[in-house]
């Protein structure tokens, strides 16, 4: 009886346990126990080709396998690039989409709506896309540059070079307006009363931008900044939809090396060690941008 | 304290009812078996037929058909998750040629020795390829439904107009295909269409030159027997003929369907794909080449031999499935020379059976069998592996970053032997 009494009607501490209980089991099964498994996977050579029960272990011998190899520091190098391109030109462009959408507009929605919609395709939508427009043959940017005078159609996809630039360029386009909604956010925060005391002391809006847009917007940015940076080390929709990888791994990102071990290989014990290298590489990045916002802070 | 007590209540009856939806119903005498297939290329429609004349003759046994996978290769990899958590929901697959030896490796398929009887004389009737393909470990790993190759497609009437025979060698290919272009002065047209993307077909374009010169991929135990040499050289032959115009330069773009829909746009003379590519050039709406193509065997290599790269699907059986029995009864009677005969007259799906492609009523209905037929019994199958994953993307990303010139021919066969030792050992 006294229990059924204390289920009812519990003390405040236990009704704090009781309501957190349900969130806490969830954040436990999705996510403690899939790292935790991860990690403990890595530490054995278990290839699903030979069958679930065939696991051996093996130690750290699969991490020094994968500082051997090749494969994962193209893939890491790949990745690390992606993310250095990316990240600055997207909050560039986005900043200027924001700059353009925080203009005063007689109607707002259309220009928010031109601004959401890249964010709202799915990503192997996008890379489908930009996939056809850089088709050697029937892609629209080929016809374009035909159009004006070229005679030669490149073969963006087939050449190293040019297809890293072809999936930065449609990374860019489309996590931009992710920026951009983020900026626009913090831009329409900032006093206008600032930007008038600057005109009337004489400042250009060049200075103006420096001076009060930038420092003003620090937060915002810095939250778009671990946003994408984060998704950036994660980059597989795009590259996998656009090049599988290709030419030969010149495209390969780390999240694809890892999709290919685990899912066509079946080398689950190989593929947790990368991901967990993947897992530590996140934990670096955040550390770093977590330490920068405590010090702005 | 009363409303606390009815939610009490209510949270209890709600768990109650939950429980008792969650109990399964065993009350069926029928036995449900469902087939896991591909997409269209794999006929739902016409197997949904034979299903239906199956259960017309065994009442008591309903099949449903779950389909999924666009290409090979994505089934393998939803069917390898699926398999992998041994569900049992699924009691028949249907499976690429290449799968056999990875998913009954895995031991995921049910050996049929003890349904069907000894692979020596159940398979013997069969084409040969089929039976080296489906015996693993000395088991019947599954069952043969319908075959099929990469044949030569070719445009019979620009052939007949310029006065070129059909190609015996690879050269002779090359100078009809400049010969006919040069002729046409269309600058649309292509002379050789073939599969340069990282997709499973690549597989083939770099096995076709290699086994035309004799070479063996590996042997009888699964272990690499590469020959560098040879292989560079069909690499290499590829890449000459591009030089010359003969391919176009983005092949490492090209997929098995862009070659279809180029040749039946017109834009092409020679090009390789599978069996289905001649129902498309028949009977789709916009293709322009209704009635002017041939199908010839494969060119071979200079002193060497034709030789194709053989496909097909087969009929296998979860070792997870609750019906074991019923479902290998089942695959028998698809595997049929009734069920394959009905295949290839209703569907143009290649017979497993050597007798079939003379058959009467199959050459009226599919007269192209009867040239198809010495292409697909002097087929060869693809390496067989457990870790055919593996295997495939070694084979067909390099060989697509060889056609797109982005590695040597020699590089890419000397990354193909480094990473497929260890794997095919």
């Amino acid at each position: 009886m006294k229990t059924l009494d204390r289920l009812r009607d519990p003390s405040e501490k236990a009704l704090g346990v009781l309501l957190l209980a349900p969130a806490f089991l969830l954040l436990a099964l999705i996510v403690v126990y899939p790292i935790g498994k991860l990690i403990w996977n890595s530490f054995f050579d278990l290839r699903l080709s030979g069958g679930a029960d065939s696991a051996r272990f093996v130690g750290v011998e699969n991490y020094a396998l994968v500082f051997k190899d090749a494969d994962f520091w193209n893939a890491t190098a790949n990745t690390v690039l992606i993310t250095l391109i990316t990240v600055p030109g997207a909050l560039v462009v986005g900043m200027g989409l924001a700059l353009l959408a925080n203009l005063p507009f007689r109607r707002q929605w259309p220009v928010r709506l031109a601004l959401l919609l890249p964010w709202a395709l799915p990503l192997s939508f996008a890379g489908l896309i930009f996939a056809w427009f850089f088709h050697t043959e029937y892609g629209v940017v080929n016809d374009v540059l035909r159009r004006f005078g070229s005679d030669e159609n490149t073969m963006w996809l087939l050449r190293p070079g040019w297809a890293f630039a072809a999936i930065c360029a449609t990374i860019v386009w489309k996590t931009s307006s992710f920026m951009a909604l983020i900026l626009l956010a913090g831009l329409q925060m900032i006093p206008k009363s600032l930007y008038e005391a600057a005109e009337v002391d004489g400042a250009s809006r060049w200075q103006q931008f420096w001076q009060i847009t930038i420092p003003m917007l620090m937060p915002s940015i810095m939250v778009a900044l671990i946003f994408r940076t984060i998704t950036a080390l994660q980059t597989f929709d795009i590259p996998y939809t656009m090049t599988k990888g290709g030419p030969g791994n010149a495209t390969e990102t780390l999240a694809m090396l890892i999709h290919k071990t685990t899912i066509d290989y079946l080398d689950v014990g190989y593929g947790s060690t990368l991901a967990v290298c993947m897992f530590v590489l996140s934990l670096f990045v955040t550390g770093f941008y977590l330490k920068r916002i405590g010090r702005n802070a | 304290m009363k409303r606390r007590d009815s939610m009490l209540t209510a949270i209890l009856s709600a768990l109650a009812l939950a429980a008792g939806l969650a109990v399964p119903a065993d009350a069926y005498a029928q036995t449900k078996l469902r087939v896991f297939s591909g997409g269209s290329g794999q006929r739902p429609d016409l197997m949904r037929k034979l299903y239906d004349q199956y259960s017309a003759k065994n009442p008591g046994v309903s099949i449903e058909v779950e389909i999924g996978g666009a290409t090979s290769d994505l089934q393998r990899q939803y069917l390898s998750t699926v398999l992998n958590a041994k569900d049992s929901t699924i009691d028949i697959y249907i499976i690429d040629i290449v799968n056999p030896a990875q998913y009954y490796g895995a031991r995921w398929l049910e050996p049929l020795n003890e349904h069907i009887g000894d692979p020596a004389t159940v398979l013997k009737p069969y084409l040969p390829v089929y039976a080296s393909s489906n015996v693993i470990e000395g088991k019947l790993a599954a069952m043969p439904g319908w075959a099929d190759s990469m044949f030569m497609y070719y445009r019979k009437d620009l052939l007949e107009k310029h006065g070129v025979a059909e190609p015996k060698t690879w050269d002779e290919l090359s100078a009809a295909a400049k010969k006919i272009m040069a002729a046409e002065a269309n600058p649309n047209l292509q002379g050789l269409s073939i599969q340069g993307a990282p997709i499973e077909g690549t597989v083939c374009t770099f096995l076709l030159p290699y086994w035309s010169q004799g070479r063996e991929f590996n042997d009888r135990n699964g272990k690499l027997t590469l020959d560098k040499a040879a292989a560079a050289k069909g690499l290499n032959q590829w890449l000459a003929m591009v030089d010359q115009g003969v391919i176009k330069k983005n092949v490492a773009e090209v997929k098995t369907i862009d070659t279809v829909n180029e040749f039946k746009a017109g834009q092409v003379i020679f090009g390789i794909n599978w069996g289905f590519a001649w129902d498309r050039f028949k009977d789709d709406a916009d293709s322009t080449v209704k009635g002017k193509v041939g199908v010839m065997p494969l060119p071979a290599m200079p002193g060497g031999q034709s030789a194709t790269c053989v496909g097909g699907w087969q009929w296998a059986v979860s070792a997870f499935s609750k019906h074991k029995a019923e479902a290998a009864k089942l695959v028998k009677f698809m595997s049929s020379p009734e069920a394959s005969k009905f295949l290839a007259v209703e569907g143009s799906l290649m017979p497993t059976y050597q007798n079939l492609y003379t058959d009467a009523d199959v050459t009226r209905s599919v007269p192209w069998f009867k040239d198809a037929a010495d292409v697909v019994i002097a087929g060869k199958g693809r390496p067989l592996s457990r870790d055919y994953g593996q295997v495939s993307d070694a084979i067909r990303t390099t060989t697509s970053a060889v056609l797109a010139r982005t590695k040597k021919a020699e590089d890419g066969v000397a990354e193909i032997e480094s990473r497929l030792t260890r794997v095919m050992r």
